[in-house]
């Protein structure tokens, strides 16, 4: 598509504020520079930091990818693995086989999941009766068969995995060190992400998506064209999953097929997002992050031995979000932001206090600075609404109008 | 390959035991009950802790296991009541609590690989032979089990009056209670069944499989299959549809292929399945089971 | 006006990154502090039963190594992190230790996968890396990985060469072999060979250098429990020699599977089984081969360290609990593993990293597996210090080669 038609198309379907676009950019050239040795000298953090913001990126890319058909449209996929999975094997292969440079591998690896999320979908989602569960199921089905044609294949794993070593990324020299490189791949595949995200909630897509997620059968008679949107959503949703596999193959390094297909990508990017809210675009950005906090904190907790117990950090981990699970879709089915929206203030000035509290007292690891400020917000947004409405309600912020997803939607 | 085709029958008998407890809350309740598999290898892990401590059968912990996970099964169901959960959320929902008691295992009997081995179970690599066939004595067992349970579910959902008034909640809640069936009372027995099967599941899991806290993981795929494929609250369909994908994967495993074709070929089935009968493969069995037992179908 | 709200939270975000930060003063390198060395291992997840052999020796060494006066006049922290069995997870945790808790040394995980991944990190950051247990010898060519279970750069040809030479030693060798083989990248490796270096595994090699027909040919997925199918080809195809390329418990079920069908191998092979629970089978196992590099009998016992190092596992594993307490090859493979990054601090008297690698690549160093010799040219592999034990007498005892044997034992062939 020619430039001037491409404009046009956005202009025509996406309303947007301009300040949006410009906001992303400034906060993508930000992050561009965290890594430098100046920014890292005044700040002085530890090298860590940037691989533990990597893995943020990471997961925030993966659950806003999985994001845009599932929260958008309601079609709960648990097969988002199967394409996150594609999309590593095949930059892996790329690099080990043909010695394509790493960066080059990323649209080839995001096209092939796409290629096969449409395959998929065109199949499906003509079906009427595979709406729901059904549809959850035989997405997982889907996973599973990917993963044995991948473990029982001799040209993609066969069982020997495909291991990518540093020395074969090619990557320009420019984007610095290897963890400094990840961190500003990351931020880029991380903001383009939330980016197309956005930009479908916006867009006369996002609001037939929704549409569809509250009645299909009416959004139908409405006249939205269901099928093909829902096939946009999907490819949108499994080509930004290839990228994102593509993306993490360098930090694997060791690909194989218990590490790409394994439950854990779409049972945690379902978490993030349901956490974050999957109604809205920043939800699963903000439930990827608390995630991965959390993860990476109680993982090198050292566990729990006092009440005469003696529980590890591993179970302390899955503990806390099995709980969080439960208790999020039991008492905030619509997620955080919902709520971290309506108590944005007081969220600050706890969150400030906190940080500031430990600086100064308790010091330690960052990421369990992190969670321990993030468990306080997350404690605050958890109060009930009727308990909060007459204290926290004076905070609340009355700035712009609220925009709810039941705008109209428009016939074609 | 007959040999394959009847130790893949007797497996599928083990399937059929677990799928009937999911199938039972979906089909009826509405809940899709990932806790259902936590339950199952938690009974394994007490048949296989008692039986390790105690030096008794195996078989003798049902005694104990099958109270006392009917108990649990009524606690589940009436968390799902209280909090009116249904449908995805339910899923959701159980996911969250199989995490919590695969953590809750893994700390208990560690990552280690458990198994009731022949010293403490005489008979578990006893055969019989027939026609030259080997039928080990312990998924003989489960086989001649699961066609009891699924029998006994299928008779008690249709010729008694607390499983005709399941079976009417299931198809329209108001216009049943409006007959005076208790709704909730009903949940709770059925949760109970559902619990009682993990408890037997759970005794023959611990002495044919191997055990280890994330074994479950591994078998969530297969009974969802043998679930989709048996109908949805289809008890005999779940038993029928358990053979068939044992005898998938046996048979599979037995060719050239190997085992490690067998979840490609299950999958395929059932995404084939999915696709040309979303309703189930084997709800025929349904009626062919009602005309067998004299016909009179209420 | 969503702008300011838009703007408001951006502030919040960033404020709480910028106010959690909080600068931690560097440590010195003098020795105020103990020297750490940093690595995770399987605590728990699928690999776990094996990996607490290797926390059980890493602690008892570091306990060792301190009560003789540590590395370089300085006390040693191990510092040792739950991967979960999981390489992806390895690999973040390596890039924590090194990157946050800035560790001085590494130390190698437990496992193939999880040491290919951590392996990368380890070169991403340009750190010595011993590793005890990893087994595709042809990926590793990062030059500062220094690897103690020492198979040799083509293990693929050299090993199946050993297991066979042993079991076509006896008066009627064997003339069918079935492979059962998991998806596992090592034993992959040793069955099949690999497409990187000469052509070679263990089915190639019986065919074309030992005449043998290969009868059965299956291949199963890791976390397979039920065989009987595999347990009827095999019962079908009555092999000669039956070859077990599994981990773990595998080798177990298998036989379970084999018995329940009245079918007993005439002669068997597992790759890398738990010792103690094939041991525990009793008749079933009787005659079970498998490779060693250590078992607690002479002549090992007089390698280096051997007596401190079987004396101090076997009193921390009946402390630990484990079933299985006797210091074997998992055990020697670890502690040598210590060996091999103490000879390389002390001999290059520094932490450097450059310097101590140096040192391992142009020193012989003695470890209760042998001396090993780091080739440069063969990813820092040498020979192939392979050996073969069988259970006889429901004991373990080394078999092959004949210079190696316990005393008073040879290959039995055929066990029925």
């Amino acid at each position: 598509m020619r430039n001037g038609t491409l404009a046009a198309f956005i202009t025509r379907n996406v309303s947007i504020r301009w300040y949006v676009p410009v906001a992303f950019v400034v906060l993508g050239v930000l992050l561009y520079f965290f890594p430098n040795d100046t920014v890292k000298d005044a700040l002085g953090y530890r090298g860590f930091l940037l691989s533990f913001l990597y893995f943020s990126f990471y997961w925030i890319a993966l659950a806003s990818s999985w994001n845009m058909l599932t929260g958008y449209a309601g079609y709960f996929s648990f097969g988002h693995g199967a394409f996150y999975g594609i999309g590593a094997f095949t930059a892996a292969i790329l690099i080990t086989r043909s010695g394509w440079p790493y960066l080059l591998t990323l649209p080839i690896a995001g096209l092939a999941a796409s290629l096969f999320g449409l395959f998929v979908g065109f199949v499906v989602f003509r079906m009427r009766q595979l709406r729901g569960e059904l549809f959850g199921l035989l997405t997982l089905a889907v996973s599973f068969v990917v993963a044995s044609i991948a473990a029982n294949s001799d040209a993609i794993d066969g069982g020997q995995g495909q291991n990518v070593r540093p020395s074969q990324l090619a990557t320009p020299e420019f984007l610095g060190s290897f963890s400094e490189m990840m961190f500003r791949v990351g931020v880029v595949v991380a903001l383009a992400t939330i980016f197309a995200s956005y930009l479908i909630y916006r867009s006369r897509l996002g609001r037939g998506l929704f549409a569809i997620q509250d009645d299909e059968m009416v959004a139908e008679g409405l006249g939205v064209p269901t099928f093909r949107y829902k096939m946009m959503a999907f490819g949108l949703s499994t080509f930004f999953a290839g990228v994102v596999g593509g993306m993490h193959v360098p930090q694997i390094g060791f690909v194989t097929v218990e590490s790409v297909f394994g439950l854990n990508v779409p049972l945690l990017v379902i978490l993030m997002s349901l956490l974050g809210g999957r109604r809205h675009w920043m939800g699963p950005v903000i439930g990827a992050f608390v995630i991965n906090t959390l993860d990476t904190a109680l993982q090198r907790s050292g566990g729990l031995d006092a009440f005469g117990l003696a529980l590890s950090g591993t179970f302390i981990n899955e503990l806390v979000i099995g709980l969080l699970l439960i208790v999020m879709i039991l008492f905030v089915p619509g997620g955080l932001y919902e709520r971290l929206e309506r108590r944005i203030i007081p969220a600050f000035v706890v969150g400030a206090l906190v940080a500031a509290l430990q600086g100064i007292f308790v010091g330690g690891r960052i990421t369990q600075q992190f969670m321990v400020i993030e468990l306080f917000v997350i404690a605050l947004l958890l109060i009930p609404e009727k308990y909060y409405a007459p204290i926290g309600g004076r905070f609340e912020l009355h700035l712009g109008e609220k925009h709810t997803r039941n705008i109209p939607v428009e016939t074609t | 390959m007959a040999q394959a085709i009847a130790s893949g029958i007797l497996t599928g008998g083990l399937y059929g035991i677990i799928a009937i407890g999911i199938t039972l809350n979906w089909g009826m309740m509405r809940v899709i009950n990932l806790a259902h598999f936590s339950f199952s290898f938690l009974a394994a892990y007490f048949t296989y802790q008692i039986t390790v401590d105690t030096g008794i059968d195996p078989f003798l912990t049902l005694f104990v296991t099958i109270p006392l996970f009917f108990i649990f099964g009524v606690a589940l169901q009436w968390f799902f009541e209280t909090f009116e959960i249904e449908d995805f959320m339910s899923l959701l929902v159980t996911f969250g609590m199989f995490l919590i008691f695969e953590s809750i295992m893994r700390e208990r009997w560690t990552a280690d690989f458990r198994t009731l081995s022949s010293t403490e179970v005489a008979y578990k690599t006893e055969a019989l032979r027939v026609l030259g066939l080997s039928l080990t004595v312990t998924r003989l067992a489960v086989f001649l089990v699961a066609i009891a349970i699924s029998l006994g579910i299928w008779i008690f959902l249709n010729r008694t009056y607390a499983g005709k008034a399941l079976r009417a909640i299931s198809q329209d809640r108001a216009i049943a209670s409006a007959y005076g069936v208790n709704h909730r009372q009903m949940a709770l027995l059925l949760g109970g069944i559902a619990g009682a099967s993990a408890a037997i599941a759970g005794a023959f899991i611990a002495v044919i499989f191997v055990l280890r806290p994330d074994g479950a993981t591994d078998l969530i795929g297969f009974i969802f299959a043998v679930v989709i494929l048996g109908g949805l609250g289809n008890t005999a369909g779940a038993f029928m549809a358990g053979i068939f994908i044992g005898v998938v994967q046996n048979v599979t495993g037995f060719t050239s292929l190997g085992p490690g074709f067998a979840p490609l070929i299950t999958f395929l089935v059932l995404i084939f399945g999915l696709l040309l009968r979303p309703e189930g493969l084997f709800t025929g069995i349904d009626t062919w089971l009602a005309k067998m037992l004299s016909g009179r179908q209420t | 006006m969503k702008f300011s709200r838009r703007v408001l939270f951006f502030v919040l975000i960033v404020s709480i990154a910028v106010l959690g930060i909080v600068p931690v003063s560097a440590q010195d390198g003098e020795c105020d502090e103990p020297i750490t060395v940093g690595g995770s291992l399987s605590l728990t997840g699928f690999l776990a039963p094996t990996a607490i052999i290797h926390e059980i020796t890493g602690r008892a060494y570091v306990d060792f190594l301190n009560e003789n006066g540590g590395l370089l006049g300085c006390p040693v922290e191990w510092i040792v992190l739950d991967d979960e069995s999981s390489p992806d997870l390895s690999a973040s945790l390596y890039e924590q230790l090194i990157t946050e808790d800035e560790v001085d040394l590494l130390m190698g995980p437990y496992g193939t996968g999880n040491i290919t991944a951590a392996m990368n990190v380890a070169a991403r950051h340009q750190m010595v890396f011993p590793q005890h247990t990893a087994s595709l010898t042809y990926v590793y060519d990062y030059e500062w990985q220094f690897p103690s279970w020492f198979i040799g750069l083509n293990t693929h040809i050299t090993t199946p060469r050993i297991i066979f030479d042993a079991v076509t030693s006896v008066e009627d060798p064997p003339e069918t072999i079935a492979f059962v083989v998991n998806q596992f990248p090592g034993t992959q490796n040793l069955a099949f060979g690999n497409d990187v270096l000469e052509p070679g595994g263990a089915v190639l090699i019986a065919e074309e250098e030992y005449g043998m027909e290969v009868v059965v040919n299956v291949e199963f997925p890791t976390g397979t429990t039920d065989f009987g199918p595999i347990a009827q080809q095999i019962a079908d195809a009555d092999p000669d020699f039956l070859w077990v390329g599994a981990i773990g418990v595998d080798a177990n079920n298998l036989l379970e599977a084999l018995d329940a069908l009245d079918y007993r191998p005439r002669g068997h092979f597992y790759l890398w089984p738990a010792p103690g629970p094939l041991l525990a089978l009793g008749d079933l196992s009787d005659g079970a081969m498998s490779v060693t590099l250590f078992e607690p009998f002479e002549p090992f016992l007089s390698n280096h360290q051997a007596d401190i190092m079987v004396e101090r596992f076997t009193a921390a594993a009946e402390e630990a609990g484990i079933p299985f307490t006797v210091a074997e090859t998992q055990a020697a493979a670890s502690w040598s593993a210590w060996q091999v990054l103490t000879a390389g601090v002390e001999g290059a008297g520094s932490l450097d990293q450059e310097a101590i690698a140096n040192w391992l690549l142009t020193h012989p160093v003695e470890t209760v597996t042998g001396t090993l010799e780091f080739n440069p040219d063969e990813n820092n592999y040498g020979e192939d210090l392979t050996k073969i034990k069988q259970i006889q007498d429901g004991q373990w005892v080394v078999v092959w080669p004949p210079e190696y044997a316990t005393e008073g034992f040879e290959v039995v062939y055929p066990v029925r």
